[in-house]
């Protein structure tokens, strides 16, 4: 009967998570609009780590983790999230934490309360609330402000408190959607170890970026989504090497560009130099890695004073450029 | 502390907490002081009208006419008849007679015996207490003009195929209500009622719904914070259920504490014997049931309008005018067949069925101020609130006992909530969330 003290333990009738399958299992799952696809044809299986999903913006990343969690309905296909298709049924809900990509919060309420309040749907009393509460607003580092109404929390704030929020219930598959998305440097660093040491945990993290060197810095393991198709999946230093062989540039800013360059050209990797300007220096090589790692030490040795050493290929749009044969 | 799993436990905590999140958002709402603001602005000023009715003096109008002197000779009418002078012939009053009669003063026969109006039934009222009925020179029928075969007295007659009453009075037995009690019991009695129904019931149950459950889970769709809800282990109908209920935890308790407001007032500026009519109470009782039913049907109403669309206000607008043209029915045809597909039509069955069981009289009270005292000269005026009493006054239309139409009407609201809330419920669970 009705609980308004809310003691005792309570479960609905258990749910069970299905053992034979992925945490996460697409298959042949297509989502359009009309004549848009969204998503189309994605077949994936995901259990355990941390997994960095790439695209561009609109490339079908929310859409992706909106038809996991049984927000969208596909227009083909089967997901399973832990076995159960979740436009049907909210139990599996119960091991998944969800950061959604919106801006718009509860303003009106403070972090604890907004995180546990969420928690109770969860199952669990007010008081098992609140330490739980408690306990992952320590574990995001908003502990300080706990009691602070979110509206005065800047972004970097309110991400940790949405990822809070997702933690609360122990969950076993945590899905964040543009966690890093506006946050200062600070907040980045916290976010980024969060979400490492969920992967140590071993929790399977599915996080989603437009900037590659964000996720690089997170996961290894990546998915590259590319106008709603998968394009990549697996170790990004894998599919980084079968890149190696077309041409990178590198961009160095430095005092006296001309005599830096006289030193470059001796590695063998280089195979062309432009001076855009009196202080700024172009390579072209056809080995990024290697002499990425060597550049460094070629420029300390020789004594040249270097401001920025930038890599303007090195970001997603022009991976995808060559992924996708020069289309991105 | 018991550790028994049961699914009442695990869904009362979701409950409490969805409904307890949802309360304590309208609460931060500016929207939700306004709409309250307004609606307690609205009652008190109509409340005010009552209370300059209330503390208004009544004056009495001469019912029969007898205060009026026909020949001009400075004897009211009244009593030329009763010594038997005539009243149109100037030579002919009891100033003439042995020994002779000093004139009245015409007020003596503006209010003449009191008709004791707390107590009404059929059957034979009055006495002639200024005898111009009872004078000798009349005939057995002339003081019987009403046939029940009892001189000089009022017959309440109830009519067999209708809750109405028929009065008829003997010529000249005036059994005059005293106008200003009359006016205002029947005036108290009729604001009651309006405020009860178009006040709270309708103006309040329908408007504060409109305003505040239209975007219960519509603004949250919008928005993207209905993201946070729908990431965890609950149904989708169970958020539009509790949602409605944290809606009702304030609009509820809003609702009561208008309504005991207004008992409170009527029942201390109501024409009463003692300090406080209590006597109305059921009748509020009544009227707080319809008004939380129909606040529970609407609410559930219109957050469907707001799932279904996005601008679930505007298809809610022409639910409203339905429902303000069965109110406007209720009050002539209160038994039309058109009022089944009404929210309002069962909750005005309910607050007449109240009235029918707390003041049983109201149809004998609407008949005795239109008969007016039985006016036999000159033109018959109702009196003051009768009309207003007749409008406002209607039998619960499904001709049952006011006990089962009100057990009936409970029921039928409760299954329209149940309906529309499966159907919010099923339109919600197949709606896209972006």
């Amino acid at each position: 009967m009705p609980d308004p003290t809310q003691e005792g333990k309570g479960q609905t009738k258990e749910w069970k998570p299905d053992v034979d399958m992925p945490v996460v299992y697409f298959q042949g799952v297509s989502k359009s609009y009309g004549r848009i696809h969204a998503v189309s044809n994605i077949t994936l299986g995901l259990s355990g780590g941390v997994t960095g999903i790439l695209g561009m913006n609109g490339a079908g990343k929310s859409t992706l983790f909106k038809l996991l969690m049984g927000k969208l309905k596909p227009s083909a296909g089967e997901i399973r999230l832990f076995g159960t298709d979740p436009w049907k049924n909210p139990a599996p809900y119960a091991k998944v934490g969800f950061v959604p990509e919106h801006e718009k919060m509860h303003d009106w309420m403070t972090a604890l309360d907004f995180v546990s309040t969420f928690a109770r749907l969860h199952g669990m009393t007010r008081d098992q609330a609140n330490t739980e509460a408690a306990r992952v607003l320590d574990f995001v580092g908003l502990s300080d402000v706990a009691n602070k109404q979110i509206g005065k929390f800047s972004k970097g704030m309110r991400q940790r408190a949405k990822i809070a929020h997702a933690l609360v219930n122990d969950p076993e598959l945590i899905i964040l959607d543009e966690p890093l998305q506006g946050c200062d440097p600070l907040a980045r660093t916290t976010v980024m170890n969060v979400i490492r040491e969920l992967g140590k945990m071993g929790r399977t993290v599915l996080v989603s970026s437009h900037i590659l060197n964000e996720i690089e810095r997170i996961t290894e393991q990546i998915i590259i989504l590319h106008q709603g198709k998968l394009v990549a999946l697996g170790n990004l230093h894998a599919i980084r090497e079968r890149l190696d062989e077309i041409p990178h540039t590198i961009r160095i800013v430095g005092k006296d560009a001309r005599s830096l360059a006289k030193d470059i050209l001796e590695h063998p990797a280089v195979f062309g130099l432009s001076f855009p300007s009196e202080t700024e220096l172009l390579i072209q090589t056809y080995h990024f890695g290697s002499l990425h790692a060597e550049l460094p030490g070629l420029i300390v040795n020789n004594g040249h004073e270097v401001t920025l050493i930038d890599n303007p290929d090195d970001d997603l749009e022009s991976l995808l450029g060559h992924l996708t044969g020069g289309g991105a | 502390m018991s550790d028994k799993p049961t699914i009442w436990r695990a869904l009362d905590r979701k409950a409490m907490a969805v409904a307890e999140f949802t309360l304590r958002q309208q609460r931060k709402r500016l929207s939700t002081w306004v709409v309250m603001g307004v609606g307690f602005v609205a009652m008190a000023v109509l409340t005010m009208f009552y209370i300059d009715s209330m503390m208004r003096e009544y004056e009495a109008i001469d019912n029969d006419g007898d205060s009026r002197d026909f020949d001009m000779d400075g004897y009211p009418n009244g009593q030329e008849n009763l010594y038997g002078t005539d009243i149109l012939d100037p030579e002919s009053h009891p100033g003439l007679l042995n020994p002779p009669v000093a004139p009245d003063d015409p007020s003596k026969w503006i209010n003449e015996d009191g008709f004791d109006i707390d107590s009404l039934s059929e059957g034979s009222y009055g006495y002639d207490d200024d005898g111009d009925c009872r004078t000798e020179d009349k005939t057995d029928s002339q003081q019987d003009t009403n046939n029940n075969n009892i001189p000089c007295d009022v017959q309440i007659y109830a009519e067999s195929y209708s809750n109405n009453f028929r009065i008829n009075g003997d010529n000249e037995v005036d059994e005059d209500p005293d106008e200003d009690a009359y006016a205002k019991e029947s005036i108290h009695r009729a604001f009651v009622l309006a405020l009860g129904k178009f006040g709270f019931v309708f103006l309040i149950g329908i408007f504060v719904p409109l305003f505040m459950a239209t975007g219960l889970i519509r603004d949250e769709m919008s928005s993207g914070t209905m993201h946070y809800m729908l990431s965890k282990p609950i149904a989708r109908s169970e958020v539009f259920l509790y949602r409605i209920l944290g809606f009702l935890g304030l609009a509820w308790p809003y609702m009561t504490g208008m309504v005991v407001l207004a008992a409170l007032v009527t029942g201390f500026f109501g024409p009463s014997e003692g300090f406080f009519r209590f006597g109305d109470l059921g009748v509020w009782m009544a009227i707080l049931l319809a008004s939380l039913l129909s606040l529970l049907v609407y609410a559930m109403l219109f957050c469907l309008l707001g799932v279904l669309w996005k601008h679930g206000i505007i298809l809610a607008l022409p639910f409203a005018a339905w429902e303000l043209g069965m109110i406007l029915t209720t009050l002539g045809a209160p038994d039309a067949a058109i009022l089944r597909f009404s929210v309002i039509g069962w909750a005005m069955n309910i607050v007449d069925a109240g009235a029918a069981l707390t003041w049983t009289d109201t149809s004998l009270l609407v008949a005795l101020g239109l008969w007016a005292g039985g006016n036999t000269l000159g033109g018959s005026e109702p009196l003051t609130g009768s009309l207003a009493l007749e409008i406002f006054a209607s039998d619960s239309g499904l001709g049952m006992t006011p006990l089962v139409t009100i057990v009936v009407s409970v029921c039928v609201m409760l299954v329209q909530a149940a309906t529309f809330w499966f159907i919010g419920g099923a339109l919600f669970k197949s709606k896209e969330i972006d």
